[in-house]
């Protein structure tokens, strides 16, 4: 990994992706993206290890754009386990799902996820609620620094 | 005090408040802003109490726009505060600061803020990053519907 | 030991080995002594002995004149043959002494002559018998005479003998006296000196000691000194964050409300009123990027590095890749060498050449076109880092004033800046151990060197001492009027 990986995509239906990741280019909003299409990936990447080993703790992605609906390990349980961990806790974490369950909504905000935003149906909607998760994520938002994830005693988080 | 407040300013400087305020207006995202002087004041207003009694805790504001140096009781208790409680933790909260400590960015975000925002100098870059906070946070942000958050205690995840 | 101690060492023993020396002399003559003495009883005893052996004689030939028995005569031989014995061995016994010699010498011829006298006795007596024996012996009364003569030789010869043994011992004695003095003193003086010695090593002791004291006490006041500066130091680090800090906001406010006067009345007021109302917000936006410099410059002194090898060839990508918007439409080379991998703190090296890079982008702008290298040397064995341009350059007069803070070079109407950066580029490579320097020619270019420093050597975690505040405050007012002067020129 030479450059850092600013976003982290979770997404399983590779249409909704690319037009995730065309949204996100057009505006130059990010340089790096990394698709991880199931949740295993998502944790392996995120948790350096497995295919991903040689990353590091200290450079986690600036943001994790994750769907709900994945194969294998749901986003569900993947937000689950990156606010588990000290080490990957701090992550910003924003759901985009198409999915319009309450519950959902409800899991997501009681595992600490920072926004939730539902994919509009249509696409120049999709492109512009893309754009702009992009344009405050990546621009106005001061990403965690590493001292975040950082286990630390002193502080009561 | 209504319950039909959207965006909660918790910020001392009258300047800055009004000039946030003035920005998200000319975005037409100033529906209901309620300002906070201090952290004592921000603590009431949200857990409805003291001068804000007749506030209810199924209608939290869709967003807490909330400076650190705050007098009497500061920016991270009412953090601290906020995500330690039920009935308050699934607010969204930015935290929109001066500081440009990595201290204090790292630990908002373990004290569970949802983003954290620099206040920028220049005039344009502060209204755009309002603009941009406005826009995603009241517009494109699912926050939990109303009611859901004491209802969230009874959803065992 | 000094020189003067090992002196009264050497002196001390030097008396120890005299006095050892005397002692064992005493002795000696002790020795001597006694041997005289055993000597002149020896002598006065052979006298003594002499005398009674010539007595011997006498008797034995008076007996024999009167009995003519053959025992006196036994008795007489006996007696002579001791005195012969006696008289041999006398000299041999004075032969120290030529006085006694003497008197040995006029005391044989008494004794010879006395002993033939009783010799001739005995032979009368043996040839003519009683009578003529007894006539004889009363016709010779030259022996009393003789003896009388003998008798005082050998009494003379026992004084003088007595005499010079108790002459001899008087000065052994005193000698002996003085001796037993000079030891005394000589101790005493030894001791004296020893505890003289004794004294000056408790001196340098003490002295040590003091010396010991003073110089645990001058490093701890330097170790309270360090802490002293280093908490200074953190001290003004932090001041010069909380005042960059604290100047932000009224700063945001005044750009704020020039920009709700522009938005709200900017309709209402004419060309002079907007272009007032720029130069506020201008202003107020300088002095924010300087504000904003600041803070940088003083968080790198009190971050907390994070080393990790680094390929630097990859953080030169991507600050190329992001500074493109900023040379949009102009016509800039890249060259890009190979470059090392360093442990270095990534994100702080990246903003060394995100300044350094920015710097000779924005340098080069007055160029038809651009070139900027950046490449690795290798200088006394150690590598290099270079970025050079061929910008507008400037000149080496001036090269001590490049890394220091709001020191510019250039004009503020020509380049804008803050003079901050390249003082924060300075603080970073100094953290890492590291050096950097320039070499520039005016209109030719300009190129910027720096090493790292290798991972053997830990680079100084602490921040750097600060210059003296006096100082500081000073050369920031003398550059602030001076800045000033720039605008006032402006201006016009």
């Amino acid at each position: 990994m030479s450059h850092e990986v600013e976003i982290l995509l979770v997404e399983d239906s590779p249409e909704d992706a690319e037009l995730t990741i065309r949204a996100l280019r057009r505006n130059k909003l990010v340089n790096e993206i990394h698709l991880a299409e199931d949740g295993v990936e998502a944790l392996d990447f995120l948790f350096c290890r497995g295919a991903h080993a040689d990353r590091t703790f200290s450079c986690p992605p600036k943001l994790v754009l994750l769907d709900l609906k994945l194969p294998k390990v749901g986003g569900i349980e993947v937000l689950r386990a990156i606010r588990a961990d000290e080490r990957t806790k701090a992550i910003p974490v924003v759901v985009l799902t198409s999915s319009k369950e309450e519950k959902d909504l409800i899991d997501g905000y009681k595992l600490g996820v920072n926004a939730y935003a539902q994919k509009p149906v249509d696409f120049e909607q999709f492109s512009e609620t893309v754009r702009q998760i992009g344009m405050f994520w990546m621009l106005i938002n001061q990403a965690p620094p590493s001292g975040a994830f950082v286990a630390s005693a002193a502080r009561g988080a | 005090m209504s319950n039909e407040v959207e965006t909660l300013l918790v910020e001392d400087s009258p300047e800055d408040a009004e000039l946030t305020i003035r920005a998200l207006r000319r975005n037409k995202l100033a529906n209901e802003i309620h300002v906070a002087e201090d952290g004592t004041d921000a603590l009431d207003f949200l857990f409805c109490r003291g001068a804000y009694a007749d506030r209810t805790f199924s209608h939290p504001p869709k967003l807490v726009l909330l400076d650190l140096h705050l007098p009497k009781v500061d920016g991270m208790e009412v953090l601290r505060a906020l995500r330690a409680d039920e009935r308050t933790k699934a607010i969204p909260v930015v935290v929109l600061t001066s500081s440009f400590e990595q201290e204090d960015v790292a630990a908002g975000y373990k004290l569970g803020a949802s983003a954290y925002v620099q206040k920028p100098v220049d005039f344009e870059g502060f209204s755009e990053a309002v603009r941009q906070i406005g826009m995603f946070w009241l517009l494109i942000n699912q926050a939990l519907p109303p009611g859901e958050f004491t209802a969230s205690k009874a959803h065992g995840v | 030991m000094t020189s003067s101690s090992k002196a009264i060492a050497a002196c001390a023993l030097l008396i120890l080995v005299c006095i050892g020396t005397l002692s064992y002399w005493s002795e000696v003559r002790n020795d001597q002594d006694r041997e005289w003495v055993t000597h002149t009883l020896h002598v006065v005893e052979k006298l003594q002995t002499l005398r009674i052996d010539i007595t011997q004689c006498e008797t034995g030939q008076r007996g024999y004149m009167l009995t003519g028995q053959d025992r006196y005569l036994e008795l007489y031989e006996a007696g002579v043959a001791e005195v012969r014995q006696d008289l041999k061995e006398l000299p041999d016994l004075t032969a120290d002494n030529p006085r006694e010699q003497r008197a040995i010498r006029q005391l044989n011829p008494l004794i010879a002559s006395r002993l033939a006298e009783l010799n001739d006795g005995i032979w009368v007596r043996k040839e003519s018998g009683l009578l003529a024996g007894v006539e004889a012996a009363t016709r010779a009364n030259n022996g009393e005479k003789w003896m009388g003569q003998i008798a005082a030789q050998i009494g003379e010869m026992r004084d003088t003998e007595a005499g010079l043994l108790s002459s001899r011992l008087e000065t052994a004695a005193a000698s002996t006296r003085k001796i037993k003095v000079v030891i005394a003193l000589g101790n005493a003086l030894a001791i004296l000196i020893l505890l003289v010695k004794y004294f000056v090593i408790q001196r340098e002791i003490g002295k040590r000691n003091l010396a010991e004291r003073s110089l645990k006490l001058s490093n701890e006041r330097l170790e309270r000194r360090t802490a002293e500066l280093s908490e200074t130091n953190i001290e003004l680090e932090s001041f010069a964050y909380s005042v960059a800090h604290d100047l932000r906001a009224p700063l945001r406010h005044i750009a704020g409300y020039s920009g709700v006067m522009v938005q709200d009345y900017g309709p209402h007021l004419d060309a002079e009123g907007l272009r007032c109302l720029e130069k506020i917000t201008g202003s107020a936006k300088q002095m924010g990027r300087l504000v904003d410099d600041l803070l940088g410059l003083s968080q790198i002194g009190r971050q907390e590095l994070s080393f990790q090898d680094t390929p630097l060839g990859s953080l030169v990508g991507q600050v190329v890749e992001d500074l493109a918007a900023e040379h949009a439409g102009r016509s800039v080379e890249w060259q890009i060498g190979e470059l090392f991998s360093a442990e270095c703190d990534p994100g702080l090296m990246k903003q060394v050449f995100v300044n350094l890079l920015s710097n000779a982008v924005k340098y080069t702008r007055k160029r038809e076109h651009a070139v900027i290298q950046v490449g690795q040397t290798r200088q006394n064995g150690v590598r290099v880092v270079f970025v050079r341009d061929n910008g507008v350059g400037f000149e080496m007069q001036y090269v001590g004033k490049l890394f220091r803070v709001f020191q510019r070079l250039h004009k503020a109407r020509d380049f804008e800046g803050t003079g901050v950066g390249l003082a924060t580029v300075q603080r970073i490579i100094r953290r890492h151990g590291g050096r950097i320097w320039a070499e520039a020619e005016l209109d030719r270019g300009a190129t910027f060197f720096f090493t790292l420093g290798s991972p053997e050597n830990k680079p100084n975690e602490q921040a750097e001492v600060p210059m003296n505040e006096k100082d500081e405050r000073e050369r920031r007012k003398k550059k602030m009027n001076e800045k000033e002067e720039e605008l006032h020129v402006e201006r016009s």
